[in-house]
């Protein structure tokens, strides 16, 4: 009897002496903060092919895909945070390699502690991109574009010369000069 | 079997044939040997009707009546199909209520969702669906969801309406000179959750309960088919975020059973695993909630404080505390990290360390004893009856269990027992629970050293063994799968087309359906004050109760 009051306070006292749990302001610090933990969406504007998956996958509608002033790849993924449920399945269907586009975890967990009212009638993950971007993103299109319409006057050059070649007349041209130059550009 | 399968093959049939180990499938030619087979069924002891789930092919014309017949204690069980015409009007098939009084809520369902109507049902009125959806059937593949949303103000004032007319028709009909009035438990008391019960009392007696049920109605049955295959898991998991692995293993074993899947054995281990943890965290909730509704809230904090250990493994394996969504066709969604099972085994140090105290102070509380011992008794043929399952059955000594009656994932190689307890009483349920966990706990210990020992051998890759692929168009098709639940038996239909994309059908037969059924066999007689205790004991959850 008394052994058992003893082994009580003590356990009472062992108590007194532990420090509580709750000593972190879970505000600016979790609890328990794993790796996977499903937290805010990364868009990465720079790897995204644009592929539109998951737009698809998504259970909630919750991206939706931003345009951009671009022939290909010209659509990137917001994220509505208020309808999102974190279920991680977008970045799951993300093809690109070897880091994904679009990643939610190891994600910030304090979506809400910073803000009050104001931030939570734009609950929205952006993807800003920048102009600069766009513009070189023009600007290679622009060459692409270029290359693409020498490669095609390449070939007619060629077909035409192979017509010619077929109708029994020796190529002058397009044996000559061109197809040097258009080959530096392909490679 | 053979008695079974004889039985069924003296009426005429489309086909019978085996399905799975314990399964007869059959299909009936005419909806008007129902009743006669129904009732030779019963003579044969298959006693409970788990559910009735129609499928509506739309460009067949056929509204394609699925029962399920199970018998608790032989294991036999019995898929019966029947044709009806699709039209409103001709959709008619006899009610099986009379004879198995569990389908009394599962026809109920099937009428309100689909339109098909029940002949002779003692009380064939609408269920889970809110009043703005009175006349129309939502899960007809032709009902137009949104031309249904736009005028939703005057929905509103429907349900509105509704509710008013029902308080004043309460008034009109009860006698004003006698002490009876209609009391509204719910859906905003303290130890309901979203769920209104009418209680008809006189003074303290309560005449008759009547559940209202449906506020957390989301149509998930229907939301999962707007889905791929994949992203249906999300809508399977919400049937209620305390138990949600389980729920997902049932419906992606539909789904592999269909695409011809075979999942590796870390798979089948992680799902025991993954689902064991789950039930524990869900049975803490359990047995918290019993003693909140009593009115006494320590034993629910204490538990909260051990569940958080176990949803710390959950969180570190899947990236999310509740809503895991980390089970998909073709095995686990994530390979394991090895060092997560140190957070795991510190969930078990910290039961281990807790549990002792828990069983002293209030497993064994003299007071809770004398105020539940008699109270709210469920005797065995209740169980049949109404096909009740889960810690409710066993509670009252029947012996079933879908993890060892019909093993899934690698639950036939474990080793596990039948718990059960004579009795039936509220007391009973929750010792019950109480001892659930107890071998749950056993089986992630099992779970947990079985899988450290064929990693250490190099017999399974954790970090690569955890997916097979599963295509994403499925064949047509058709698969059932049970998983025992934390509350009980979960029954998942699942109807594919060809080349399907998303799933055609999906029914899920919770527990709670059934369980809440049983709220005005109990308190029928009993006091106000009885309310909530045995509410509490049943362990019903309101979102598997409307889906």
């Amino acid at each position: 009897m008394i052994l058992k009051i003893l082994n009580r306070t003590l356990r009472v006292a062992k108590s007194l002496m532990t420090p509580s749990p709750a000593n972190k302001d879970v505000r600016y610090e979790a609890m328990h903060n794993p790796l996977r933990y499903r937290g805010e969406h990364r868009v990465d504007y720079k790897t995204c092919i644009g592929c539109d998956s998951c737009n698809k996958i998504c259970p909630t509608h919750a991206i939706t895909m931003k345009h951009l002033p671009l022939k290909k790849q010209n659509i990137v993924p917001e994220v509505n945070l208020s309808v999102c449920i974190f279920c991680g399945l977008c970045e799951d269907v993300c093809p690109t390699k070897p880091e994904k586009s679009i990643i939610l975890s190891g994600g910030r967990y304090d979506m809400l502690s910073g803000g009050w009212h104001d931030d939570q009638t734009d609950f929205w993950v952006h993807t800003d991109v920048p102009q600069s971007y766009i513009d070189s993103r023009l600007e290679e299109e622009e060459a692409t574009r270029v290359k693409k319409e020498l490669i095609a006057k390449k070939k007619a050059a060629e077909a035409e010369a192979k017509q010619k070649e077929a109708l029994g007349e020796t190529p002058k041209k397009a044996t000559t000069t061109q197809p040097d130059f258009n080959k530096g550009v392909l490679e | 079997m053979k008695n079974l399968r004889k039985i069924v093959e003296e009426f005429s049939c489309e086909y019978v044939e085996n399905y799975k180990k314990i399964w007869i499938k059959a299909k009936l030619n005419s909806k008007n040997d129902l009743l006669t087979l129904a009732n030779a069924l019963k003579k044969e002891g298959l006693r409970s009707l788990s559910t009735v789930s129609p499928t509506d092919f739309l460009e067949d014309h056929i509204m394609e009546v699925n029962y399920f017949f199970e018998d608790l204690e032989t294991k036999r069980n019995l898929w019966l199909k029947i044709d009806l015409p699709r039209k409103v009007e001709e959709c008619k098939v006899e009610s099986l209520t009379p004879l198995f009084p569990s389908a009394a809520w599962h026809e109920r369902e099937a009428f309100s969702m689909f339109g098909v109507e029940f002949l002779h049902h003692p009380d064939l009125r609408d269920i889970l669906k809110s009043e703005d959806f009175r006349g129309v059937y939502p899960f007809r593949k032709d009902f137009d969801w949104g031309a249904h949303e736009k005028n939703q103000m005057q929905n509103i004032q429907q349900i509105v309406d509704a509710f008013k007319k029902e308080q004043e028709e309460n008034e009109i009909e009860l006698d004003p000179d006698s002490s009876e009035t209609m009391l509204n438990w719910g859906p905003t008391h303290p130890a309901s959750g979203p769920i209104r019960l009418r209680v008809h009392c006189d003074g303290e007696e309560v005449i008759s309960i009547d559940p209202d049920i449906g506020y957390v109605w989301r149509a998930l049955e229907h939301l999962v088919t707007k889905k791929d295959f994949v992203g249906a898991i999300v809508a399977v998991e919400r049937l209620c975020f305390m138990d949600n692995i389980n729920s997902m293993v049932g419906y992606c074993m539909a789904v592999e059973e269909i695409a011809d899947v075979k999942i590796t054995p870390f798979a089948s281990w992680m799902r025991v695993l993954l689902g064991e943890v789950a039930r524990v965290s869900s049975h803490f909730m359990g047995l918290g909630g019993f003693f909140n509704n009593i009115g006494l809230h320590t034993l629910g904090m204490w538990n909260m404080d051990t569940r958080e250990f176990f949803l710390d493994f959950l969180e570190s394996y899947s990236g999310a505390r509740i809503a895991t969504a980390s089970i998909e066709p073709g095995g686990v969604r994530y390979g394991l990290d090895m060092s997560m099972f140190d957070e795991l085994q510190k969930a078990l140090d910290k039961f281990d360390t807790t549990v002792g105290e828990v069983e002293a102070i209030f497993v064994k509380n003299p007071t809770m004893k004398l105020r539940s011992d008699n109270v709210g008794i469920l005797s065995k043929e209740d169980v049949h009856e109404f096909g009740l399952s889960g810690i409710v059955a066993r509670a009252s000594g029947v012996k079933t269990d879908i993890r060892i009656d019909e093993p899934y994932a690698a639950y036939d190689e474990l080793d596990l027992k039948y718990i059960t307890q004579e009795g039936g009483s509220a007391n009973d349920r929750f010792m019950m629970l109480f001892r659930d966990i107890k071998q749950s706990i056993e089986i992630i210990k099992q779970a947990k050293f079985h899988i450290e020992k064929a990693v250490a051998e190099g017999e399974m890759n954790p970090t690569k063994d955890h997916m097979v692929k599963v295509p994403k168009k499925l064949p047509k098709g058709e698969a059932i799968s049970r998983v025992e639940w934390a509350r009980g038996e979960v029954l998942m239909h699942l109807v594919t087309e060809e080349k399907a994309k998303s799933p055609y059908r999906l029914k899920m037969r919770a527990p709670s359906f059934n369980h809440t059924m049983m709220l005005n066999h109990l308190l029928k007689g009993r006091t106000l004050s009885d309310i909530p205790l045995i509410f509490g004991s049943l362990y019903i959850c309101q979102g598997d109760l409307d889906r």
